[in-house]
């Protein structure tokens, strides 16, 4: 268990035009799951190896309990990864695989076995031990890649995208099995998806990162209710916020023909901005009986039984798209309705800059 | 000429067999000019050979060819000068084969790592492969290791080393040595392939699961390298068995028979001692002996890849 610190970390892959992860700031504690997220290609993963010791920090640190971890090879830095093809040893059994970390640690042969046998009771892997890896199905050797990590009781546990390549439902049953035995083992755990779902059911904190830069690090919940910029609003939450091209002034914030009156201290925060966009959550958004601030044309709309999302367009500005959540009763395709806008839940973003504006 | 066309639809029903056997054969008959040039170039010979292993029969002599039955094996088995030259061989091949990969494997190991000038460094290693066999056994019995003038000699002058003969005093060494050099790349290369085929995060794995370079090695890559070696062990022992060229060109077998082998014992049998009768019976010996060694040698290769370990 440990405290983990990404201090300006840096690493430039050799003739790449800009950093992989740049000037990375995030203070982890110990015994927290955090989840780095963000689109291919933004360094997420990056930022995981350099903490695992196989990228290079070319600039500024990375301290597992204070202690700098530049320069320290990989296998001194006692932590645990898990590979997104889960890197088993093809020649050697699950047993053998689980019990490789210990084997090097010069653990006595009693002692080893014992430990990788309570570790696969965790995971329901005792029936495999003896079995190579390339007899184990896909969820199976997934379990024995995490076996390999908890068998270790390292500092820190590394996962590199490990449900990716899991069906959806085993992706989601293992998911919770995940978190759940990080919760009871408590040890410092940084896992790297780009999938915004398992970043918000799955860590205690969530870092997302665009470009090699963070953008935001925050509970699920305050990434969920106030993104600091419009990224971090677009990319956390399905389906996506909806997002407005809008001006301000003293009257209230006009998007095409509607005009919204957000709350004093927010409308006083967007004066001044010339170009705003406006950002409303689907549920947000409500279909009302004739009145409303929006008129919007139906194009599809996706049942999912407990309720429903109506996609549509602004009847005024065609290219403006607009989701809503509905109940089980929802117009149909080609209908025009009004939708109300809940101006409690506004979220509005400098269209210039993309970041936040008042609280 | 002239011809009634039979009805398509009577006809149908009883082509279908004899049409796929001729489409058989359509698919097949080019192959049939490649197949009957090698039976006229290797099974032809090798009946003829059996034919005249059962015969006594001496080119100094014409017409002395007569039926003499297994009288030629048996003489096989009595010939001392025969087990010796089979030892010979033994050692030569295993030899050369197992200290050729064991360097293989320590070249493939440093050209799989990333330095400048790899390319240059990896295409001179190759070379050797590519050097006719004749010319890189002159090479090494005259540039390398000629008492007088030779590379060898020259290089250990300083270790007080003078005009040491080499191929006199070692004979079987030196021409090992000379093989070794030859087949070193072959074996670099096949397991230079089966290093670049491990996959990385196998590797990246153990690191971050505490193991160091060469316990690595010794867990993960020689085991993954297995199927490789076993292969390049087989490739080059098949071939190393038949090794004439060196043994022509740096000693003739020499001094004595102590650096022969058993092609060369043969070839000495049948056109120096003009034995035609002994000399097949020995070649059909060392074929069948050969044939026998060779078959568990490849049921070995082929039980490893067909238990292809997938990478998980």
């Amino acid at each position: 268990m440990a405290e983990v610190t990404y201090d300006s970390a840096t690493c430039i892959y050799p003739g790449a035009e800009r950093p992989a992860v740049d000037a990375l700031q995030l203070a982890i504690k110990d015994g927290e799951f955090v989840v780095m997220v963000g689109p291919s290609g933004c360094g997420k993963t990056t930022a995981l190896r350099m903490l695992a010791g196989l990228e290079e920090i070319d600039d500024g640190s990375i301290r597992i309990d204070g202690k700098d971890m530049v320069g320290v090879p990989s296998r001194d830095r006692d932590i645990a990864m898990v590979f997104q093809n889960y890197a088993l040893y093809p020649s050697k059994t699950v047993g053998e695989n689980m019990g490789f970390a210990l084997k090097m640690q010069g653990v006595a042969k009693d002692e080893r076995a014992r430990r990788v046998r309570e570790a696969a009771e965790l995971l329901d892997l005792e029936p495999f031990l003896d079995r190579k890896p390339r007899n184990l199905s896909g969820g199976q050797r997934q379990r024995v890649a995490m076996g390999r990590a908890i068998v270790r009781e390292p500092k820190v546990f590394c996962m590199d995208e490990p449900l990716s390549n899991l069906d959806a439902q085993l992706r989601v049953s293992t998911r919770t099995q995940i978190a759940e035995l990080q919760r009871r083992l408590r040890v410092t755990t940084v896992y790297v998806t780009h999938d915004q779902v398992e970043a918000m059911t799955m860590g205690e904190r969530v870092a997302v990162m665009r470009a090699g830069q963070l953008q935001q690090f925050a509970s699920p919940t305050e990434l969920y209710d106030r993104p600091t910029n419009v990224f971090v609003a677009g990319f956390i939450g399905s389906p996506a916020m909806n997002r407005f091209d809008a001006t301000a002034d003293t009257g209230g914030i006009h998007l095409g023909v509607a005009t919204l009156r957000p709350a004093d201290a927010q409308l006083r925060a967007a004066q001044g901005h010339s170009k705003l966009i406006v950002g409303v959550r689907p549920e947000h958004l409500a279909i009302g009986d004739g009145d409303g601030e929006l008129t919007v044309k139906v194009a599809l709309v996706e049942d999912l039984g407990s309720d429903s999302y109506i996609y549509g367009r602004l009847a005024d500005d065609a290219s403006s798209s607009v989701i809503v959540r509905s109940g089980r009763e929802h117009p149909r395709h080609g209908d025009i309705v009004k939708v109300a806008v809940d101006t409690t839940h506004l979220h509005i973003f400098d269209a210039d800059t993309g970041l936040r504006l008042g609280e | 000429m002239t011809a009634i066309a039979p009805p398509v639809a009577a006809a149908r029903p009883a082509r279908a067999r004899p049409d796929r056997r001729r489409q058989g054969w359509v698919r097949r008959a080019p192959l049939l000019p490649a197949l009957v040039f090698t039976i006229i170039v290797t099974q032809l010979p090798f009946l003829l050979t059996l034919w005249y292993s059962l015969q006594s029969w001496s080119l100094v002599r014409p017409g002395s060819e007569h039926f003499v039955g297994f009288s030629n094996y048996a003489d096989v088995f009595k010939d001392s000068q025969f087990r010796t030259t089979a030892v010979n061989t033994v050692i030569m091949t295993v030899g050369t084969v197992l200290i050729a990969m064991v360097i293989g494997v320590g070249l493939a190991l440093v050209l799989d790592r990333k330095f400048l000038g790899r390319g240059v460094v990896r295409t001179l290693l190759i070379t050797p492969f590519l050097v006719m066999p004749v010319a890189g056994a002159l090479l090494w019995k005259t540039t390398m290791f000629d008492p007088t003038f030779g590379i060898v000699n020259f290089l250990l002058r300083p270790f007080g080393i003078g005009h040491f003969n080499w191929v006199g005093s070692f004979p079987l060494g030196s021409v090992m040595i000379e093989m070794i050099w030859q087949w070193t790349p072959f074996m670099m290369l096949l397991v230079l392939a089966g290093l670049q085929s491990q996959p990385k995060d196998i590797l990246e794995a153990a690191s971050t699961d505490g193991a160091r370079p060469l316990q690595i090695f010794r867990e993960l890559t020689l085991p993954h390298l297995r199927r490789y070696i076993e292969l390049g062990i087989v490739l080059g022992a098949v071939y190393v068995v038949n090794e004439f060229d060196a043994v022509y060109m740096m000693t003739q077998g020499g001094p004595g028979i102590s650096s022969a082998n058993l092609p060369f014992y043969i070839y000495q049998r049948a056109f120096l001692g003009f034995q035609v009768g002994q000399a097949a019976a020995m070649g059909v010996v060392v074929v069948v002996a050969t044939i026998i060694i060779a078959t568990f040698a490849l049921r070995l290769i082929f039980t490893s890849f067909s238990g292809t370990e997938q990478a998980a």
